[in-house]
């Protein structure tokens, strides 16, 4: 019986396994190639293994610890706001989405617009002789501060990474709050919890897979955000708004560092999985 | 049976015919420059090209865009990938020296010389080989507002003020001069007066509108003052020269005026649409800006606040008198054309006399030779302009055709801006950038 099993296990799985080794597996070998080798757009296709070079011309880039210290900043901050926003949200709105579900489709919004037309949106909207928000400002105030200047880059771009991406965290927290039994609720009533301990005692804690999980997605995207980020300031006065992302992008394409920007990938992919392993190792902890 | 012998042969052929237009109805396809008055103009040139009598169907052009944010990346790796997707590509000045190995020398015949001149198609020439047509100059006007200058040079209390804020902040006692003499400190110093932060009696909110984003296109608008002062990239030996006296007093003029307040605080994230919203309101006095602006800035119904008003002269004077970046935009041809008979044959026609007037009176900017620009002085007025001031004060640095120089102007947009920002300093900005130099001109 177990033989069959294990038979039928691996029919399964073989199209899987194909799949994702012709797709991901070559591209992921090329790349590992890439990473090792001195390669530009004219030798693409004969690329000269030189040893670990790449990874240590990455390393000593000082533009390289600046691109992860921003990106790590961003990532968690983002993720943080996000998933405290979402959480209050959802438990705020819940009463109100139980009997108005159509309410929740305007709430998504934000998450239909391209993250980069959301950043050429803010461009236009926070420019300070054509956007709407310095022109009320000067209106009311007499003044505007910079929005994309040196000292306010980085939190406009969390403020516009957190409107667009907190109906996300909302959507996740909404569902699994909704999802918490009515009778473990009930039966905490009876015996006299007020409100805020069964959400600290009991909802939370049913919830937390969902906030650990949340948490995470949004750190990864915020980790390797791309596309508003450059829409809206660039890589930054002096590379301050420069993310591993943006940093890859640059050493690939306006550089022609093909390898140095695949090794700074590989770190980034390194980087990921060790999150993710990280995420694995929580969630069978919880298991335990 | 025999039906089906005689359909599917049938059916195969109609499909491929329809699946395969470039067999069916060869064209020569032109990746053109996408968005604003150069697409504009290849597309009225490229109708005229097509109605021509004797243009066989297998030559006619037809035209590609991609879209303008990233298209010198997306251009590089379709050409690197040896695309055949198109015949004819866009090269500009600073990229010939990057895309020369995917495209092809290209013979233009002796018209070419007497429409555009022998230093404008140098413009499009890598290691003496002429790799394509001439189709958009592009330099920097100095945009200011004649109202406001006017009314300075009339009024002797605002002349006064105008001397105590030079001497404050440019360390000289100045008078306003007219524009078409300024010199950069004139400019500063206008800048500053009509600065709110520096005077609060100013009608307007900054004295000038710096482009000052981590991007390579402003390292272009801002290398004239330092040029001005005879700064170089490369001495005549091809040793680095980026740490002389001239980028250091170009680049602490832009810190001083930004400090100040004599521009946007958000000028760190200004290029070329900011700069425009920012002069066209009204709010500004002067910019320097591309040549490309000037029909928008001048324009009554794009720019209703400043169009009446405003007038255009060359960036201000140096110890070394004026300079002026210049650099071309153009078409050539792609290695791995599928059509390279018509795309020649296009090419050539592009360069004749007849095409390029069609060209400038489409909207485009074309450099042309003094007696051929005569032709459309009255309707292009700013191409007058445009050749004058490219034949008298353009300047290409040492090393800025070379196959790096897209990458050079991007390390020092990074290096300048970090210290325009306050990050680092100036001397170490510019170790930054020589070093980096040393290493992209050395490949």
């Amino acid at each position: 019986m177990a033989i069959v099993k294990r038979a039928e296990e691996r029919a399964y799985l073989t199209p899987l396994v194909g799949f994702l080794l012709l797709f991901l597996g070559f591209p992921a070998i090329v790349n590992l190639i890439y990473s090792v080798s001195t390669v530009s757009f004219q030798t693409l296709r004969s690329p000269s293994l030189s040893g670990f070079g790449n990874y240590l011309t990455v390393l000593a880039d000082h533009g390289f610890w600046q691109a992860i210290s921003f990106s790590m900043r961003f990532g968690i901050l983002t993720a943080l706001v996000e998933c405290l926003l979402g959480l209050f949200l959802a438990i705020f709105l819940a009463p109100l989405l139980s009997k108005r579900a159509a309410l929740m489709a305007p709430l998504m919004l934000p998450l239909m617009v391209a993250p980069a037309m959301i950043g050429l949106m803010y461009r236009l909207v926070l420019h300070e002789f054509a956007g709407p928000v310095p022109y009320y400002l000067f209106e009311w105030f007499g003044d505007s501060p910079a929005f994309l200047d040196i000292n306010h880059a980085f939190w406009t771009l969390t403020v516009v990474e957190t409107l667009q991406w907190t109906p996300f965290a909302f959507l996740l927290f909404y569902m699994a709050y909704v999802a918490v039994p009515l009778d473990v609720r009930e039966a905490a009533s009876l015996d006299g919890a007020s409100g805020l301990k069964i959400l600290w005692w009991i909802e939370l804690p049913l919830m937390l897979p969902t906030l650990v999980i949340a948490f995470f997605i949004r750190f990864i995207d915020g980790f390797r955000v791309f596309d508003n980020v450059y829409a809206l300031t660039g890589s930054g006065a002096g590379g301050s708004t420069t993310s591993l992302s943006i940093y890859i992008y640059q050493a690939f394409f306006k550089e022609g560092a093909i390898g140095k920007a695949v090794a700074a990938s590989v770190i980034l992919f390194l980087a990921s999985l060790a999150v993710l392993y990280g995420l694995n190792w929580l969630a069978g902890r919880r298991r335990l | 049976m025999k039906l089906s012998r005689t359909f599917l042969p049938a059916i195969a052929a109609l499909l491929a015919s329809v699946a395969m237009p470039g067999i069916s109805n060869a064209t020569v396809t032109v990746l053109g420059w996408p968005g604003g008055s150069e697409e504009t103009a290849l597309r009225a040139t490229v109708e005229a090209y097509n109605a021509k009598p004797g243009i066989a169907d297998a030559d006619k052009v037809e035209l590609l865009f991609f879209n303008r944010e990233g298209f010198y990346d997306k251009l590089q790796a379709d050409m690197a990938a040896g695309s055949n997707a198109f015949d004819i590509n866009l090269v500009a000045t600073y990229s010939i020296g990057r895309y020369a190995p995917y495209m092809e020398p290209v013979d233009l015949g002796s018209d070419a010389a007497k429409t555009f001149g022998e230093s404008v198609l140098k413009t499009m020439q890598f290691d003496g080989k002429q790799y394509g047509v001439p189709t958009d100059l592009s330099l920097h006007f100095m945009y200011y507002r004649k109202d406001l200058i006017d009314a300075l040079m009339k009024d002797d209390a605002a002349k006064a003020k105008y001397a105590e804020i030079s001497k404050k902040y440019l360390d000289k006692e100045l008078q306003p001069k007219d524009p078409d003499s300024w010199t950069w400190d004139d400019w500063a110093a206008t800048a500053l007066y009509f600065s709110k932060q520096v005077n609060s009696g100013s009608p307007v909110r900054y004295g000038t509108v710096l482009q000052m984003k981590n991007l390579l296109f402003n390292m272009m608008v801002f290398q004239s003052l330092p040029r001005s002062y005879g700064a170089d990239w490369t001495d005549k030996d091809g040793n680095v020269t980026i740490d002389s006296d001239a980028y250091k007093t170009g680049l602490e003029l832009y810190k001083k005026l930004y400090d100040a307040g004599a521009s946007p605080k958000d000028s760190l994230s200004y290029e070329y649409p900011e700069t425009n919203a920012a002069y066209s309101s009204g709010q500004t006095a002067t910019a320097l800006q591309w040549n490309a602006a000037a029909a928008d800035l001048t324009s009554a119904d794009k720019s209703p606040a400043v169009a009446e008003v405003t007038g255009i002269v060359p960036p201000p004077a140096g110890p070394n008198g004026r300079a002026d970046h210049i650099h071309g935009l153009g078409l050539g041809l792609n290695k791995n054309a599928k059509n390279k008979d018509g795309a020649v044959k296009f090419l050539k026609w592009l360069a004749t006399e007849d095409a390029a007037l069609l060209y400038a009176r489409s909207g485009g900017s074309p450099a042309l030779a003094p007696d051929v620009v005569a032709k459309v002085a009255k309707e292009r007025p700013d191409l007058v302009k445009l050749g004058e001031f490219a034949s008298k004060y353009g300047y290409v640095m040492n090393g800025a055709t070379s196959a790096n120089a897209l990458s050079i102007y991007e390390l020092q947009a990074k290096e300048f801006t970090g210290y325009w920002s306050g990050q680092q300093s100036l001397d170490d900005a510019l170790a930054h950038t020589r070093a980096g130099m040393q290493d992209l001109l050395k490949k």
